[in-house]
């Protein structure tokens, strides 16, 4: 018998078709224009900043945009791509070759990230150019919002771009595992969000739960930390002074986090009938 | 992988119940299905809608776990990923990546099943050439017609040159020239030592490929033949198998009666008689009334 190893050859041809396919969906490209479109267009809502300084309140939105239109698309676009491919049954002619179906969701799940890299990357660039236009602009002007070295930091910008891309690759792999276990496509996307929403709150439950005092909601606190990543963590990370140690705990505890969600969802997929 | 003496496909006692409802209602798709299909011939699986044919398949494929029993290729269980390494399969009604040309997807399946370079791209054109998509390999798969998005199915299934085949409904939606094309290839897989497995419920078209059939009845097994041996049993004949003299009776026969000679018409195939016949001995044993 020949055997057939896992071959990363394979995940990376399911990856680029996954990846040909999602940059051909409306829902990308309505997406990617409307939050590039809000990130250009950040200067007509500078009265909506709260008092606070104006590149400060334009790298505040954007990052805003790209978090919430790219939880957005991580969770449609993995809903879509995924059930897409049961539905017209594209992922039986596939299935039926010699494939793992453990290579199977690791292409999906990589055509995805792809285009979450692609989109945060094309984000944080657009507002990069925003922000260096504005504070060229205030200088010029000599506005004293802008003191030496409290201007726009670049290496802050792509900080967070990174930190966005790691919450968006755990997002994308939880989701993975709501769509292998989920049976519609609605279901898995109520859920994803739901998982997404919580995910963020988690911080908030573990503080309650902690200060509740009792043995039980210390344990409880305890394990909804084990078992929901902190989005929270990433977004203190990115919008405070960065270290790399910092980025670097950060991104190793995001990839333990999807590592486990994508060994869950190939586990679940394996006993999935198709 | 080939070798030996294992046969191409082999069921035994596989069984699949499917869940319906929330009352863990069960509803059995193939019942206690036995079958051997050998290397290098053709076999066919027929059976009504609903018999349990598409769902067999998937269980060889492994896309399926069975609820009891064992299938294997060539000797290596269904549920490992190593069975699948020679066989090519299309499924009914297939449908593929639209965005991709008829030549992209060939290759795409082509670099799964782990060919590269000169000898992926000489058998992309071969099979290409084989189904007859030549001229349309380079337009995207989404403005085909469902007889060539069957034709590229094809192409895909055959890209890595596997031993067996399977096809479940190749003809299916398909026009009778594209019929009759397909026979054509499933006797050049044959004459190639190929093993080639159909479903289908176009016996006519089956009868004239196939080397064996079996035929299914809510998933159980009714008859397991082969084809050449069918013709003991048959039950009907053709005005066509008349000789000269007994068509030139019936035809003087009919005109006297007003009748036009076709008014007589070919009666069923052979298989199609036999088809019914066992479906409906099958219904009325188990107390179902009539097919």
């Amino acid at each position: 018998m020949t055997t057939v190893p896992f071959s990363l050859t394979r995940v990376g041809l399911i990856a680029a078709v996954t990846l040909r396919e999602a940059v051909r969906q409306k829902l990308v490209a309505g997406l990617a224009l409307i939050a590039c479109g809000f990130v250009l267009g950040v200067r007509a809502l500078r009265d909506f900043n709260f008092g606070t300084p104006e590149l400060k309140f334009i790298a505040d939105f954007g990052d805003g945009v790209i978090a919430g239109f790219g939880a957005v698309l991580t969770i449609v676009l993995l809903a879509q791509l995924f059930f897409g491919e049961l539905e017209s049954r594209t992922a039986l002619t596939l299935l039926a070759k010699p494939v793992w179906r453990s290579e199977f969701l690791l292409g999906k799940f990589c055509g995805v990230v792809a285009v979450v890299v692609v989109f945060c990357v094309l984000l944080t660039a657009t507002l990069s150019v925003v922000l260096w236009q504005r504070e060229s602009a205030l200088r010029v002007e000599g506005f004293a919002a802008v003191p030496a070295g409290v201007g726009f930091d670049p290496g802050a910008l792509w900080v967070a771009a990174w930190m966005h891309i790691v919450r968006l690759t755990v997002l994308a792999a939880g989701m993975m595992l709501v769509a292998c276990i989920a049976q519609t496509q609605l279901y898995a996307i109520i859920v994803g969000f739901s998982g997404f929403v919580g995910c963020h709150l988690q911080h908030v439950a573990q503080g309650v739960y902690s200060r509740a005092g009792s043995s039980a909601m210390a344990w409880i606190a305890t394990l909804i930390g084990w078992m929901f990543p902190d989005f929270h963590l990433f977004t203190l990370e990115a919008g405070g002074a960065w270290t790399f140690e910092g980025v670097a705990r950060l991104t190793v505890y995001g990839a333990g986090y999807a590592a486990l969600a994508l060994g869950l969802a190939v586990w679940v997929f394996r006993h999935r009938e198709i | 992988m080939t070798g030996g003496t294992k046969p191409a496909v082999e069921l035994r006692a596989l069984t699949k119940d499917f869940v319906v409802g929330l009352k863990d209602l069960r509803l059995r798709a193939v019942d206690q299905l036995s079958l051997r299909v050998e290397c290098g011939e053709v076999f066919g699986l027929l059976g009504p809608n609903g018999s349990g044919k598409s769902t067999t398949i998937k269980l060889v494929l492994g896309l399926l776990r069975p609820s009891a029993g064992e299938s294997e290729i060539f000797g290596v269980s269904s549920s490992r990923v190593e069975a699948r390494a020679q066989v090519g399969y299309l499924p009914e009604s297939p449908n593929f990546q639209r965005f991709l040309s008829g030549r992209e997807l060939v290759a795409f399946y082509g670099r799964i099943c782990g060919l590269a370079g000169a000898r992926l791209k000489s058998r992309v054109e071969q099979v290409l050439g084989w189904a007859g998509l030549t001229e349309a390999a380079d337009r995207r798969v989404g403005t085909y017609s469902k007889g060539m998005l069957q034709r590229v199915g094809l192409a895909q299934a055959l890209v890595h040159d596997p031993q067996l085949v399977i096809l479940d409904e190749p003809t299916a939606g398909v026009d009778p020239l594209g019929a009759a094309a397909m026979a054509d290839l499933i006797r050049q897989l044959k004459a190639q030592g190929k093993t080639v497995v159909i479903t289908s419920h176009l016996l006519a078209q089956v009868e004239d490929v196939c080397d064996r059939v079996a035929i299914l009845d809510r998933g159980r097994l009714l008859l397991c033949a082969e084809v050449a041996s069918l013709g003991n049993r048959a039950v009907a004949s053709s005005p066509e198998s008349l000789d000269e003299n007994d068509r030139a009776e019936l035809a003087r026969w009919l005109s006297a009666r007003g009748k036009s000679p076709g008014a007589v018409v070919a009666a069923q195939s052979r298989l199609d008689r036999i088809f019914i016949d066992e479906v409906r001995k099958n219904r009325s044993d188990s107390g179902s009334g009539p097919a």
